[in-house]
Order: structure tokens, then sequence, then C-alpha cells
């Protein structure tokens, strides 16, 4: 039975045409390509108020070298933001919890900061394995715990994406279940299991937001490390 | 779980950086943003003289 609820999970095929390619093509058509006129409507004004601040906000701890990631990382956070609001909605499909998407993103971008700051100053890149202060005994364990904090950083990024989405998902699932059946024996249960529920809806909008802006603010950090 | 069903695996990936890439930054870029105003206790630097005529 546990395992029928992971079913929702499966990357769907309809008639041959597999809907990731849908869930993952069809949710730009809300964000319409602004025109080179001054004054927008209410739609984009509002995105591009939202894309400015945020630009701004993320922008804030990196160095001028770090500015050139401001398209990628603005883009990422619509990206995730978009497929992850429109997957809370009944009967949709979220292409990010899907392991694949995840560490696709997260292994070729963390990637890059990391070649990048090899590549600019190794010296202080490597620097960045040794914390400061650190008594002469301990060095070489503390490198080893450090460079594999810096290998395991990806893993972490994409599996902490899918892990939140997809708990969230199964819990919603399971708890609507719940209120369903218990409908016609307990109603007076099934209007509490809906109230929780319904809490738990809101909750999932809040972590869906978070957890792609946490995605998206730890590449930063990661960046600003190593330009 | 069926997450780790690895049949689509590459083809997600593919076609998801595929759309990361080409659709998602011109509407990104797209938007342009006005100046913003400055305060109105900024004085205006006064002109520098000059001594050509003025046309």
């Amino acid at each position: 039975m546990a395992l029928n609820f992971f079913d929702q999970f499966m990357s769907p095929t309809y008639l041959g045409i597999p809907l990731i390619a849908l869930a993952l093509s069809l949710p730009w058509v809300l964000f319409p390509t602004p025109s080179s006129r001054w004054l927008n409507n209410r739609l984009l004004t509002l995105q591009g108020w939202f894309i400015n601040r945020f630009t701004q906000q993320m922008l804030l701890p990196l160095n001028l070298g770090g500015h050139k990631w401001a398209v990628l990382l603005t883009s990422m956070m619509i990206f995730l933001v978009t497929l992850k609001m429109l997957g809370l909605l009944p009967y949709t499909f979220t292409p990010t919890t899907q392991l694949s998407l995840n560490m696709g993103f997260a292994v070729p971008l963390w990637l890059a900061t990391v070649v990048i700051g090899l590549r600019n100053q190794p010296t202080v890149a490597l620097g960045h394995l040794l914390p400061e202060g650190t008594p002469v005994v301990l060095i070489p364990f503390l490198i080893i715990v450090e460079t594999f904090s810096l290998l395991i950083r990806p893993l972490a990024l994409g599996v902490r994406l899918t892990a939140n989405l997809t708990a969230g998902h199964l819990l919603i699932q399971l708890i609507a279940t719940a209120a369903f059946v218990l409908l016609p024996m307990m109603p007076t249960v099934a209007i509490l299991t809906a109230t929780v529920l319904f809490l738990l809806t809101l909750l999932e909008v809040a972590v869906a937001m978070i957890q792609a802006y946490v995605f998206v603010l730890l590449l930063t950090l990661y960046l600003q490390e190593n330009t | 779980m069926p997450q780790l069903n690895p049949a689509p695996w590459f083809a997600i990936l593919i076609f998801s950086w595929l759309v990361f890439l080409t659709v998602i930054p011109p509407k990104v870029l797209g938007h342009s943003f006005t100046n913003e105003p400055t305060p109105l206790n900024v004085k205006k630097a006064k002109p520098e003289p000059w001594n050509w005529p003025w046309h």
C-alpha cells in the first residue's frame, strides 16, 4: 500500500507523450516576454519588480566577478519557484521531484563554482579547506573532512530539493487519503484531518518557495567563496 | 522509488537544461528597469564658463 503512494512521482506518459515535457515547457506561458515598451501591464510589472528585487538581494554578497552569474541565478530561481508552485495544484506533476533534474542542475553549477575558484585563485580556494584557528594536531583530519564536505555539496543540493518536495507531496497525498476515507465513517475526524491538510498545503507553498531560494542562495555562497 | 528509474534520466536532464537555457533567459533579460530617481537635494553643477559663441 505504501508503494502505491510513490506512483505519483513516476514520470507520466500519456498517448506516448512524456508529460514531463509538457510540465517543463508550458509554465513559461505565464511569463510573457516583455516588449520594448516602457509601460507594461500589471503582470509584467509584477514579474519585473520581483526579478529586480530578487537580483539585487542575490548579488549583495557577491563581488563584481560574481555579477556575471546574475542571469543564471535569477533564471534558476524563476524556474524552480514556478515549477514547484504549479506542482502544488492537484493533479499536476512537479518535475523538480525528479532526482535527475535536480542533480542535473546542482552538479554542473557547483562544479562551475569550484572550477572558477581553482582557476582564478587556487591558493584561496584551497585555503577554504582549512578553517582558521585549528589546532595543528587536527590539521590533516580536518582537511579530509573539509574536502569531503566540499565534494558532498552537489549531492546535498540536489537531494535536498528532491527530498523536500517528495516528502511534502507524499504527506499531502497521505493526509488527503486519510480525510477522504474517514469522511463516511467519522465526519468530525475527517473535518479535523481536512484542516490539517489545509495547513499542510500552506506549509508546502512556503516550503516550495523557500527550497528554491535556498538552492539559489547556496549557489551564490559557493560562488562568493570562489570569485 | 520511481524517481530512481534510470530510463528517462538523461532525457529529463537534457530537456530541462534545454528549457532552462533557451526559454527563460530571454524572458528575464527582456525586462528593462528605469533608473532610480535622484533625490531633490542633489545640486546641479554650475556650468563652466566658455569662450566660444553659442552657435
